[in-house]
């Protein structure tokens, strides 16, 4: 470490109190990387701080050192959006994580964004109210970091993503400042900076609080499952479904990779012939929902379903979902190591993706299984390998990209909710032009104008030229 | 309608052309003001730079709707009826309330964030655009998001744009989340002795299960007398708008009915589909043009945003200032609209700012003018002082319009 970085550590110390301050490399070890492990680096230093001015004083030590800064919350993200780019200084959230003030009155909660995400909710039992999104991997990640890269999750079909629940915030600039965004009410005064925030991903401030907006929970809810012997009766079902009016709570496919896997796994009795298996849940007034459950099992029907199933008590819905979640878990049966993509295509062009996702895993030799968001068209193949051939490596990165390539050739996206981080930036050209990016950059050069704030992430424009990878992530949370 | 202080016209016919107009303005370094249906030209500070109009009705194009996606693409001058009744032959919608919605455009209700009553059920426009086009104050084309309904790659220009007055960019093409139409709906109008049962009411509605389309507290006899309610009857009404399924609404006007029976203790009155859209389109151009059919004059319409359970509080300071003034009040989401019957130019510094605001503010948001007689009004009584965040939008802006060309002086920033 250089003299200037013992310095500043040591000066950090006196300020947060040494229990407050990592620099010894072993100890930062834990910090190189988030999901994304393909890109590891670790900071020079990782800080703790409990306050809003805790945060402050960091920033502006970093300002003053010339030292580049992020901040981190549980460090789940996919993308590599916490990777210290460059070293310096980690900014970890975790031990601010108050559930500060909670109106059901008005609908809102304040929360610290080292609250985990689970947590909220679970503070919120018994309200009648609960949080909206629900990232798949909430019992772990922070609100923070939800706000970061604006998380979505198997709900968001028809609640809608982070930045549809988030009022407010009060953030550290990356000058330093602390300023309050929107709040408790809505339509503030003036450009909307909270909605300008959320999914930026931690290049244009640093959030120390977040204005929750609370969601009704619902009355009733139907789950069920249906089966059907091919990919294409399946998304035909999903298009028809919402073509009807129906908008799902939740609306989830997996493919007969993962039926294998599951089955191999943990038994659930599915058809191993079957190519597909859509998980729905409608949710509303008591009054309406089996009228929408009858609707969806003839659609279903209609399109060849082998078989609907039903669940009729809370018991039942939570085994119909359990074959949802622990498909991660069971693709170690299928192969020793599996990168997981995530683009997005419109709806109706989900057949056409998946013929395609057919023809790359032969064309490319690679198994590709699929576990997604069916409802909003969000896609997470699921590439198998083993990482110990290189040659296996460099075909999971061809087929990759030349899935997200066709996701951009059908109108879609490269990221639905992981993020761009440091993973995607090469896709950046390919989906915006050189103006479109050159008009990021402005925005990122106004609110982070020496570029000392999570560098070398999102934008091509700003000395990253996208990582030239070697190796794809591993892990996996939807 | 204002009168721009224009001396020339720019009609763009493409998307393609906007860049060069905004160039050669940014060049000859003259304000660019756009114009879409011209419904919203009050909103903000009145101009007094000259510069050049561009009107963006040329731009009037749908460019792609695929109903099975729920979404559409559109040019900027595409007109708030018109698309609505593209949506409708496939019978959905874009669930975003606009007053006088034949000469809106779609464009300037982005620019201007417009919402009605029934935000409470649906949300807001921030929630629905999911792509967009625009050209910075240098004439530089860029764009956000996309097409697809969810996306997380790049800056959201669409939640920057969103309520931004044309001040960052001129927009050109919109992408929008769409809605299936919902197959009925009911309207309870539950008229409140005074405003302490009203707030009774309003704690009910938060509790039930399934949120209504829109909740409004409207205040003053034009509602009572539209509502065809008689003399005596109070002039404090909520009207509570269920839609959703047949199955659905009637479930939900039953079982509300009941409890709002029990929190009124008056009788609550069911409107019918037709009546019930009756009302909504009243509750609709309310803030545009009041209530009477013709419209009625009014020396000041303001926007006060507070929390919801602070609505009553506000509503009773109102009527205290001016008893015969007409108020709407989304009070689900605290926004309150106020037409005043009686407004002294002198009250706007001893009572809008020295009261009013204040006010609002304590109760957790803050007031703007949407529209008055009163001429030369500054930013600071249209949208009151600075607040924390005004300079990281002076840096933003700074960024996006380094001239100040586009819509200068009209918006709560400097330039």
């Amino acid at each position: 470490m250089s003299a200037s970085l013992v310095s500043l550590a040591g000066r950090l110390r006196r300020l947060l109190g040494s229990e407050n301050v990592l620099d010894a490399r072993s100890e930062l070890v834990v910090y190189e990387c988030d999901g994304f492990t393909v890109a590891k680096n670790a900071p020079d230093i990782a800080v703790f701080p409990r306050s809003v001015e805790d945060v402050a004083q960091i920033v502006r030590c970093c300002r003053k050192y010339d030292v580049p800064f992020l901040p981190r919350g549980a460090g789940t993200s996919l993308a590599g959006g916490c990777l210290p780019v460059g070293g310096g200084v980690m900014i970890v959230l975790t031990r601010m994580r108050e559930i500060l003030e909670v109106h059901l009155r008005d609908r809102y909660a304040i929360v610290e964004p080292g609250v985990v995400n689970a947590w909220l909710n679970r503070h919120l039992a018994g309200t009648g109210f609960h949080y909206a999104p629900d990232p798949s991997s909430q019992s772990a990640c922070t609100i923070g970091g939800n706000v970061a890269t604006n998380s979505g999750g198997p709900h968001t079909l028809k609640y809608g993503v982070t930045t549809n629940h988030v009022l407010g915030l009060e953030m550290v600039t990356s000058e330093g400042e602390i300023v309050r965004l929107g709040g408790p009410t809505e339509d503030p005064l003036g450009i909307d900076l909270v909605g300008t925030m959320v999914g930026s991903e931690g290049t244009l401030g640093i959030v120390t609080r977040i204005w929750v907006r609370l969601t009704r929970n619902p009355q009733g809810v139907r789950t069920m499952l249906a089966i059907f012997e091919s990919v294409d009766e399946a998304t035909q079902s999903i298009s028809e479904i919402i073509g009807a009016g129906i908008i799902p709570a939740a609306l989830e496919m997996m493919d007969q990779g993962i039926v294998e896997a599951l089955e191999a796994a943990f038994h659930f009795g599915f058809p191993l012939d079957a190519e597909a298996i859509l998980l729905i849940e409608v949710d509303g007034l008591e009054a309406g929902l089996d009228q929408q459950r009858d609707r969806i099992t003839d659609i279903c029907n209609q399109n060849g379903a082998r078989e609907v199933q039903l669940a009729t008590t809370e018991k039942e819905r939570q085994e119909l979902w359990k074959c949802r979640k622990r498909a991660f878990g069971a693709i170690g049966r299928l192969s020793p190591s599996f990168c997981t993509q995530d683009g997005v295509v419109p709806r109706t062009q989900l057949p056409h993706i998946f013929r395609k996702i057919r023809e790359i895993s032969a064309e490319h030799d690679i198994r590709i299984v699929n576990v997604f968001h069916a409802g909003d068209g969000n896609l997470h193949p699921i590439l198998l390998f083993d990482e110990r051939s290189p040659e296996q490596v460099h075909r999971v990165l061809e087929a990759s990209k030349a899935i997200l390539d066709e996701c951009i050739a059908c109108g879609g996206s490269v990221t639905g909710e992981h993020g761009i981080g440091v993973e995607k930036i090469s896709y950046m050209k390919k989906l915006f032009s050189e103006s479109d990016l050159e008009v990021m950059e402005r925005l990122r050069s106004a609110l982070n104008p020496h570029g000392r704030l999570s560098p070398g992430k999102m934008l091509p424009t700003a000395g990253a030229c996208g990582m030239e990878q070697v190796h794809p992530g591993r892990r996996a949370a939807l | 309608m204002q009168n721009l202080p224009t001396t020339e016209t720019m009609s763009p016919v493409s998307v393609a052309d906007v860049p060069d107009m905004i160039r050669a303005a940014h060049d000859a370094k003259q304000a660019i003001y756009t114009i879409g249906g011209g419904t919203s030209l009050e909103y903000g500070v009145a101009p007094t730079r000259t510069g050049y109009a561009l009107e963006t009705t040329g731009l009037s194009r749908v460019v792609d709707y695929t109903p099975r996606d729920m979404t559409i693409v559109a040019e900027a001058g595409v007109r708030v009826r018109d698309l609505g009744q593209t949506l409708a032959t496939e019978k959905q919608q874009l669930p975003i309330d606009a007053p006088r919605a034949t000469e809106a455009t779609i464009g300037g209700l982005v620019a201007s964030n417009w919402s009605g009553p029934r935000r409470y059920g649906y949300g807001t426009l921030r929630d629905y655009v999911i792509g967009i086009s625009a050209v910075d104050g240098r004439g530089v084309p860029f764009k956000g998001g996309g097409r697809v309904v969810k996306n997380v790659a790049g800056y959201d220009f669409c939640k920057l744009l969103t309520g931004s007055l044309g001040t960052l960019g001129i927009i050109t093409q919109l992408t929008f989340k769409l809605k299936p139409q919902s197959e009925q709906a009911v309207t309870l109008l539950v008229p409140c002795e005074d405003l302490d049962v009203a707030e009774q009411v309003l704690v009910t509605l938060v509790d039930v299960p399934s949120p209504p389309a829109a909740i409004d507290l409207l205040v003053g006899t034009g509602w009572k007398e539209l509502a065809g309610l008689s003399e005596s009857a109070s002039a404090n009404l909520v009207a509570v708008r269920l839609e959703g399924s047949e199955t659905e609404v009637s479930a939900m006007c039953d079982q509300l009915q009941a409890e709002l029976v029990s929190a009124s203790r008056a009788d609550v009155l069911i409107l019918d589909r037709i009546a019930g859209d009756s009302l909504l389109n009243s509750q609709i151009e309310f803030s545009d043009r009041g209530i009477a059919a013709g419209g009625d004059s009014t020396p000041l319409t303001a926007k006060i945003t507070a929390l919801p359970s602070a609505v009553t509080q506000l509503v009773a300071r109102l009527l205290q200032y001016d008893p015969d003034c007409t108020i709407q009040a989304h009070a689900g989401t605290g926004v309150i609209i106020v037409r005043f019957a009686k407004f002294q130019a002198s009250d706007l510094t001893t009572f809008l700012i020295g009261q009013l605001r204040p006010a609002a503010i304590r109760a957790g948001g803050g007031l703007s003018i949407l529209s008055s007689e009163f001429e030369d009004l500054t930013s600071q009584i249209v949208w009151g002082g600075r607040v924390a965040s005004s300079g990281l939008m002076e840096q933003i802006k700074q960024k996006f319009d380094p001239r100040g060309i586009l819509n200068p002086g009209r918006f709560m920033f400097q330039a």
